[in-house]
Order: structure tokens, then C-alpha cells, then sequence
């Protein structure tokens, strides 16, 4: 190659120019609460909410606090996957780790709770139980997914691994608030572990299944 | 011309918006600025090929740059990407067997050198002696396999794993 072929690429590329519209974060941010919307409007149309949110009434508060924890890591790694998007040598995406390290205070909580009562925690982690919530937290978190997917694949995500990874989280979490709107059980030990589990294993499959998809 | 970064700014903006003229001299100086950059990292017969795939991506992801960041970064992005890319490709290339053309020594190399030089130093001493001889030096598998003792297969692994080590570490930096 030499120069010329440079200066050739150059005059072709500027050739095809045709203005663009900058990608705004604030854009990326509406298409994810459209699709937590989406996702939310399915599930609670199909199944319906908690029967304590149905009458109006508070959810008791350690399912209240498991749902703070995981809409906190949801918005976290949602940000940090839209970020990933515009990138840039020196910028931080690591936020989103942080709201992770917090949320494992649900599993820690939930290994506590299982040694003092082991046959209540082998009855919760009984598939039985919560593969549906399992099921559903993962089909619920899709339209975040999607959303997230769309946008960093028309962005420019410089390590499409932990991109993938970061969008699965985000997906698994936005569904695992959605099922807690939905799931009537205030068993720490069932939310930690079906709940939690819908995260995980959306995290993997994110890893696993977009990164390949989303190499530019 | 000097390449500072207000000046690749305002010409980036003014792309976005449909500006032939000032998206010409941005991409001129976006590729001394990339050739310099890949002169630090790469094999110097490498470095025209990859200077022009990183200008193309920078068309195809023009709409990515944030005009409230500077442009440096954003293209130092693209580039460290389209630098990984290749480095995955001379991985995969291992793996099918092919070999890569050799480079002389000359001045260029010596800066080549001293940036891969320092990414080599973090890697198992095999690894990095493979991808020195094989990838750097231009020694075929066989021959890389006498000089290091190592077995044809061993070498063709220590060169894909080390060139993956590589791609993270480059990565996370």
C-alpha cells in the first residue's frame, strides 16, 4: 500500500459523505425504557402484578429492598452499556461493577437465611418453585435487550465481550424487576435464587450469544 | 500542519454535518495521526493496510463521536480496536497455518519494537518467544521450532494463546 492508495481511500470516503445525527445518550436511554416498558406490559398483561400491589398496598421490605438492589444494578449496567457505545480511550465502563458488588447482598443474605433453615430453603430452590419466575425474568428483560442490542450495534462498542455481557446484565435485571411486580413470594431465599438466577444466566447468554454479533 | 485536537474537532463537526471538504482534511490528518500511532504497535509493512481499515470504520461510525468529548480519544478508540482486530486475525491465521511475511530490520522496527516489547514482557516467556519469531521476525513455524526447541504444535498454541493475552491486555489498558 502507499500513499496514493491513502489519499484515493480518502477522496472515495469523503465522496460518499452524507451528514449523520450524532448518537446522544439521552436517545439510547428512551429506547431502554420503552423496552422495560414493553417488557413490563407483556408480563403483567399476561400474568397480572402481586396481589399487595394490586390492592394498593406497600411490598413488605426485604422484597422491597431486593428491588431497589436490582433496579440499581439494571440502571447501572444499562448506562454503562449505552456509553459503550460512544467510545473513547481513558472512559470508565466499569460502573456498573459496583451496583453488581452491591446486589450480592442478596445471595450472601440468602446462604444465611438457608443455614438456619435448610428445609425452607430446599423447598424454595425446588425447581418447581421458581423456573417460572426464572422463565419469566429472563422473557421480560428481551425488550431492554433489544433495545440495548440495537443500539450498541449501530454504535461502535470496542470490547463487543463484556459489551454483550454488560447488555445480558442490564436485560436480566430490568426482568428481574419486572417479575418482582408480578412474583408473589417475599422469600429472600427464592428471590435471591430464581430471581438472581434470571440475571446470571442472562448475563451469560448476552456473553455467549451477542458479542459475535456485535463485532463491527 | 500541526494535528491539534481543537482543530480535528471543529473539522469532525463540521463532517457531521455534511462538510466534504473539512471531512477530506480530517481524514488526512486522522491517517498521519494513525500511522504514527500504529508505528508504536505493528510490523511497518502492516501499518498502510490498517491505517486505511481504521479510516473506513471511522466513516461507518462517524455518527459515534460526541461533540462534547474531544476527538483524540475517540479516534485512539477506534484505532486501539482496529489494532485488536488484527491482532485476532494473526491469531486465527495461526490456526489455519499460514505464515506472514518478513520484516526487515530496519529503523521503524526498533520503534515497533519497544511498544511490543513491553505488551511481550507480561506474557509466559514461551508465548512471547513464538510471537517474536513467528509474528515479528518473519521465521516460519518450522524454523521457529528449532530455534526455540519447542514442538511445531506447541508453537502454533503458544502463539494463539499469546496473541489472545495480548488482545486482553491491550484491551484492559
Amino acid at each position: 500500500m502507499t500513499n496514493g492508495s491513502i489519499d484515493n481511500l480518502i477522496e472515495d470516503l469523503a465522496g460518499e459523505l452524507e451528514p449523520v445525527r450524532p448518537r446522544r445518550l439521552m436517545r439510547g436511554s428512551l429506547w431502554v425504557a420503552g423496552g422495560w416498558l414493553v417488557g413490563a406490559a407483556l408480563l403483567l398483561l399476561a400474568a397480572g402484578p402481586r396481589h399487595d400491589l394490586a390492592d394498593g398496598a406497600m411490598m413488605p421490605p426485604l422484597p422491597l429492598l431486593a428491588f431497589w438492589l436490582i433496579v440499581a444494578l439494571g440502571f447501572a449496567a444499562a448506562w454503562s452499556a449505552l456509553r459503550m457505545g460512544l467510545p473513547g480511550v481513558g472512559r470508565d465502563y466499569s460502573g456498573w461493577r459496583w451496583a453488581g458488588l452491591a446486589a450480592l447482598a442478596l445471595p450472601f443474605s440468602a446462604v444465611v437465611m438457608a443455614l438456619s433453615d435448610g428445609h425452607a430453603a430446599m423447598d424454595a430452590a425446588h425447581p418447581e418453585n421458581g423456573m417460572h419466575c426464572l422463565a419469566q425474568g429472563v422473557f421480560a428483560g428481551l425488550g431492554v435487550g433489544a433495545a440495548l442490542f440495537a443500539w450498541l450495534k449501530g454504535g461502535a462498542p470496542t470490547s463487543p465481550t463484556r459489551a454483550g455481557c454488560v447488555i445480558g446484565i442490564a436485560a436480566g435485571a430490568a426482568g428481574a424487576t419486572i417479575v418482582a411486580l408480578h412474583c408473589a413470594s417475599n422469600d429472600m431465599i427464592h428471590i435471591a435464587l430464581w430471581h438472581g438466577l434470571a440475571v446470571m444466566l442472562s448475563g451469560v447468554a448476552g456473553r455467549v450469544l451477542l458479542a459475535p454479533l456485535l463485532r463491527w | 500542519m500541526s494535528i491539534d485536537e481543537p482543530s480535528l474537532a471543529r473539522l469532525m463537526a463540521a463532517s457531521q454535518r455534511g462538510d466534504r471538504a473539512a471531512y477530506r482534511a480530517l481524514l488526512s490528518d486522522s491517517g498521519k495521526w494513525l500511522a504514527r500511532y500504529f508505528a508504536r504497535r505493528i510490523a511497518p509493512h502492516q501499518i498502510d493496510d490498517l491505517v486505511q481499515e481504521t479510516l473506513v470504520s471511522v466513516h461507518r461510525k462517524l455518527a459515534t463521536w460526541d461533540s462534547s468529548r474531544p476527538f483524540l480519544p475517540w479516534l485512539a478508540a477506534i484505532a486501539r480496536y482496529r489494532w485488536i482486530d488484527l491482532l485476532r486475525r494473526q491469531r486465527d491465521e495461526v490456526e489455519l497455518g499460514e505464515g506472514d511475511a518478513a520484516v526487515g530490520a530496519e529503523d521503524e522496527v526498533v520503534h515497533a519494537r519497544l511498544s511490543l516489547d513491553r505488551m511481550l514482557a507480561r506474557l509466559p516467556a514461551g508465548q512471547a518467544q513464538a510471537i517474536t519469531l513467528v509474528k515479528i521476525e518473519g521465521a516460519s513455524i518450522a524454523e521457529a521450532s528449532q530455534i526455540c526447541g519447542q514442538s511445531e504444535s506447541l508453537v502454533k498454541v503458544n502463539i494463539h494463546r499469546g496473541l489472545k493475552k495480548l488482545a486482553q491486555l491491550i484491551e484492559s489498558e
